[in-house]
């Protein structure tokens, strides 16, 4: 039953995050491929050279393992927890907000490190990330990552802007006209988390230390924020070629975004550029877990193998503007160059606020926010 | 079985029988689609139903497998009252401005086309119903951005001051068409047209020759045969009609999210929680709203014959 | 006749303006069919190409399986549509019964409640019951509201059927099964098709039931829905619904033409 499945996923999340062991055997070997891989992966993760024939890391795994890979794509985390529980699929690139409730739901399979060659090439910083390992099981291998950035319009900010204030709070943009109706927000209730960031710098009286982490008044402020911010949204973007065309022909000049839409805008000539600005930035690190059910369990693992060549990383950090979990994909690739992964923030790691699932244990006193509270609390303030 | 003297030809058994007990050859006519509707259709609404007798605990997040009314508590907060408002009015107007377009094409189509201007009045109205309702909605993107079809005629046009004008406006305006509720409201009528104009065309259709041919030889002038003969019988057409349009802009999710200015209305809360915050209960208790207002609706409808004429 | 005077102005006008509005829309799909562009559009298109033609029917066999699967289902749901409708209008239409109003109103109930509270409760059915997603749970959620196109279409028909031609030919000696194939079907056929061709319609480009009874499988309007969230050869998609509309252009003519004959011979018993 795929509602009560949600509903024992949220719950487990917060088991996991009290440290519940869960147990189920890793696989042992990699038989023969069974001839196709399901992954749901974030748009512009899985390539064939469709797009533009330069970027596929999918056609020689296939001609190499006769494993066909087949890509569904998802625009939320919500929405790829929500596809794992329907089931069906070996595969998914699960950011930090969805790895946690997929491994307590019970959903993906720990991960034989043994089993996956390449191993040590991994980022140091990676390879236990509270992400993907729970009580020193692996559940997943890291994929990449990256920062959620400020994009603009090259046009209208002659000079970088230096904070997010340009998307929280009304001003006159260097062009002299408002951003009223001229900025966009992320739609979903993660987004919650990069108010809560502009409000640690800016605001430090609330004493917001972790913005996973808001006790009721500090997320209170944050709600507060952003419903003054709703008055500046025209529109709130949830997938990323919606927003290329927001960028393009509705009048979007600045707006949180992936790295991934900025470079498409730029391929395509338009005058946008992006910048992390001084308050920091919210971010993604995904991993590549396994559906505890996978129906073509080989392949999988053989995909596994695959993500982590550098020829690959390297190309996807230069195709999707990220930064490659295997360190040695940062040197020597053409696509990527060798200042690429500096350039997409290698050196930011500390920075960044991964993303993941807010609970409502934590470390702060009296308690957190949880995560169904993020949800009623977004939904109220794209209402307004 | 012996024919009787009463029908002297002799019959097959399974027809004489039911030529005798007419009641129970319509109850084995009824049996299979009843059936189906029974168990599959209305079967899963009241699954879906007792779903919202249940609740979210709200801190570990699963679904409490008891008979409970707080679910229904939450549904009436000040933003989902908002949002089942916004999505009624939405409904409302659309269905308004479907039927004030929808009328004069059946009413053309019905009582002017002959011929082979009959048949192209019909593929026009067929055609956009054939051709993906996805793919129309994002045309519709690229007609109403800021720099799309419509300022771009607008500009050639000198015309620009229009378009401003009207997004200027408080609560329906926006930065652009696209991003407003002008546009999520054009592209509704936009879809549903077609739903419209069939059921109207064919109640005009109906109209009897002789009606209006009386109501003119007794001296009604054309408007006076148009208000007091035509339209109350196309009424049922576009009541019918209206079925459609007020239903089906009432659960849509998925024009709100291409165009619109971001604000949710029923479906797009539904889907939501169903989808992404696992707040089945709620769902659920939020489906009961469009349920209730469709059943008034119909009850209404019903009394105006739209359902003969759907 | 005699007493019509021709449209006045204003009439033609608001035909001619709400027929334009309805096809603006798809001249821009077929215009963005030949666009250049290939991952966002803009107005106007800065060139026009006929690759997107070549590249959907070469390079995308992608297509193939959705439009395949649109195509069964759409069928499928057509054809038991068509059964379960046309019993229960012949159920429904003479018989005198208390209920009979309420019993109309089940069947047009699943068009009549919106598409996503179908979706979700379907879908809830199937995990309480375990149902695994298919083709199936697909046809069955299309089925169930395509039986009230055929139902209207066939019960319209059925109120213009003679009584007394049935009468007759069972008092002449047909039986059962004569009576439907020689008397009923060749009345209500036209009908039936009209109906069914607006069950095939309505099933061929449903995304809001679909995306709840579909699981893994991608109907055409699924794919299209995943194309259009993608960066890739976005034109494609515009092909793909203009060459729906194109192969569906004669079918549309052919039940028009059907069902004006039916509707004079259907006229006759009145």
């Amino acid at each position: 039953m795929t509602f009560t499945k949600t509903a024992i996923t949220s719950l487990a999340a917060i088991a996991a995050a009290a440290g519940i062991a869960m147990a189920q055997e890793a696989r042992t070997e990699i038989g023969p491929g069974e001839g196709q891989v399901d992954i749901v992966a974030w748009p512009g993760y899985i390539e064939r050279g469709e797009t533009d024939k330069n970027f596929d890391w999918v056609t020689g795994f296939e001609k190499e393992t006769g494993c066909k890979v087949n890509v569904k794509t998802a625009a939320t985390s919500d929405e790829m927890v929500t596809l794992m529980n329907q089931g069906g699929f070996d595969l998914v690139t699960a950011s930090g907000d969805a790895s946690l409730r997929l491994v307590a739901g019970r959903k993906v399979q720990p991960i034989n490190i043994a089993l996956i060659k390449d191993w040590d090439t991994l980022d140091k910083r990676l390879k236990e990330a509270p992400w993907h390992t729970v009580d020193g099981v692996h559940y997943g291998v890291p994929y990449q990552w990256g920062p959620n950035v400020l994009a603009y319009n090259t046009r209208v900010f002659k000079d970088t802007p230096k904070s997010w204030s340009v998307v929280f709070e009304e001003q006159t943009l260097p062009d002299g006209k408002s951003n009223k109706g001229r900025v966009q927000a992320f739609d979903g209730p993660i987004y919650v988390a990069d108010g809560a960031l502009f409000l640690m710098k800016t605001r430090p009286e609330l004493g917001i230390k972790n913005p996973y982490e808001l006790n009721q008044a500090q997320f209170d402020a944050v709600i507060a924020l952003l419903k003054n911010q709703r008055q500046l949204v025209g529109r709130y973007w949830h997938d990323a070629m919606v927003q290329i065309d927001d960028f393009k022909n509705e009048g979007v000049v600045a707006s949180g975004s992936w790295p991934f839409q900025v470079n498409l805008l730029k391929a395509d000539k338009q005058p946008v550029a992006s910048t992390i600005p001084e308050e920091g930035a919210t971010g993604w690190a995904d991993t590549t877990m396994m559906h505890a059910n996978a129906p073509h369990p080989n392949c999988a693992y053989m995909w596994l193998n695959h993500s982590l060549q550098p020829k690959l990383q390297g190309d996807l950090a230069a195709w999707f503007g990220s930064v490659p979990s295997v360190p040695a994909a940062c040197k020597g690739n053409e696509l990527l160059t060798d200042a690429g992964c500096a350039t997409n923030g290698f050196e930011n790691f500390d920075k960044i606020w991964f993303w993941r699932t807010p609970t409502a244990k934590c470390g702060v006193e009296g308690g957190c926010v949880p995560y169904s509270q993020w949800d009623k609390a977004f939904r109220q303030v794209m209402s307004q | 079985m012996t024919a009787s003297p009463a029908t002297p030809v002799p019959r097959g058994g399974l027809s004489d029988f039911f030529h005798r007990n007419p009641g129970l050859l319509t109850l084995a006519l009824l049996l299979p689609p009843l059936l189906w509707i029974g168990i599959v259709y209305i079967g899963s609404l009241l699954a879906l139903l007792l779903q919202s007798f249940y609740s979210l605990d709200e801190f570990s997040g699963t679904v409490v497998h008891e008979f409970t009314l707080t679910t229904y508590g939450h549904l009436f907060t000040a933003t989902n009252l908002t949002i089942i408002l916004r999505t009624a009015v939405m409904a409302a107007l659309v269905t308004v401005a479907s039927a004030l377009i929808a009328f004069p094409i059946a009413y053309y189509a019905a009582r002017y086309a002959r011929g082979g201007w009959k048949a192209l009045f019909y593929l026009a109205v067929m055609m956009p119903l054939w051709s993906s309702y996805l793919v129309k909605v994002y045309a519709w993107k690229l007609i109403l951005a800021k720099e799309g079809i419509i300022s771009w005629v607008a500009e050639k046009l000198h015309l620009g001051w229009v378009i401003d004008g009207l997004l200027s406006l408080p609560v329906i305006g926006g930065p652009s068409l696209s991003f407003s509720y002008i546009g999520t409201f054009i592209v509704f009528v936009y879809i549903w047209l077609p739903y419209m104009i069939l059921p109207t065309q064919a109640a005009l259709e109906r109209v009897p020759k002789d009606f209006v041919e009386a109501a003119a030889d007794l001296g009604a002038s054309p408007s006076q045969t148009f208000r007091t003969v035509i339209l109350p019988l196309s009424l049922p057409g576009v009541v019918a009609g209206s079925i459609f349009t007020f239903s089906l802009t009432l659960g849509d999710y998925i024009i709100p999210q291409i165009v619109g200015n971001s604000r949710p209305f029923i479906g797009t809360t539904v889907y939501a929680l169903q989808g992404t915050a696992g707040d089945i209960p709620l769902a659920a208790a939020f489906t009961v709203v469009p349920v209730v207002i469709m059943g008034v609706y119909l009850i209404i409808a019903r009394r105006l014959g739209a359902f003969d004429a759907l | 006749m005699r007493s019509e005077a021709g449209a006045t102005l204003p009439l033609k006008a608001a035909a001619i303006g709400g027929l334009l509005f309805l096809h603006i829309p798809l001249a821009l799909i077929v215009l963005y069919a030949f666009t250049t562009e290939e991952k966002s559009f803009q107005f106007p298109p800065p060139g026009l190409t006929l690759r997107w033609f070549g590249a959907a029917w070469f390079d995308r066999p992608d297509i193939w399986g959705p439009l395949w699967l649109s195509l069964q289902v759409a069928l499928l749901a057509t054809l038991i549509a068509l059964v379960l409708g046309t019993l229960a209008a012949a159920a429904l239409w003479r018989a005198r019964f208390f209920g009979k109003d309420s019993l109309s109103l089940l069947f047009i109930l699943p068009i009549a409640l919106p598409g996503i509270i179908t979706g979700i409760a379907l879908r809830s059915a199937f995990d309480i019951m375990s149902v695994p997603f298919s083709t199936w749970t697909i046809v069955l959620g299309h089925a169930t509201f395509c039986i009230v196109v055929v139902y209207n279409n066939a019960l319209a028909r059925f109120r213009r059927l003679s009584p007394g031609m049935i009468e007759a030919s069972m008092d002449l000696g047909a039986s059962g099964a004569q009576t439907f194939r020689y008397v009923i079907l060749p009345q209500i056929g036209s009908a039936l098709l009209a109906g069914g061709m607006l069950a095939f319609a309505l099933s061929f480009d449903e995304v809001i039931v679909t995306t709840f009874t579909a699981g893994q499988q991608a109907t055409l309007p699924i794919w299209m829905l995943n194309e259009l969230i993608r960066p890739r050869q976005r034109p494609v998609t515009n092909v793909v619904a203009l060459i729906v509309i194109a192969v569906t252009f004669l079918p549309i003519l052919a039940a028009y033409y059907l069902t004006r004959e039916g509707e004079h011979t259907g006229g006759a018993g009145k």
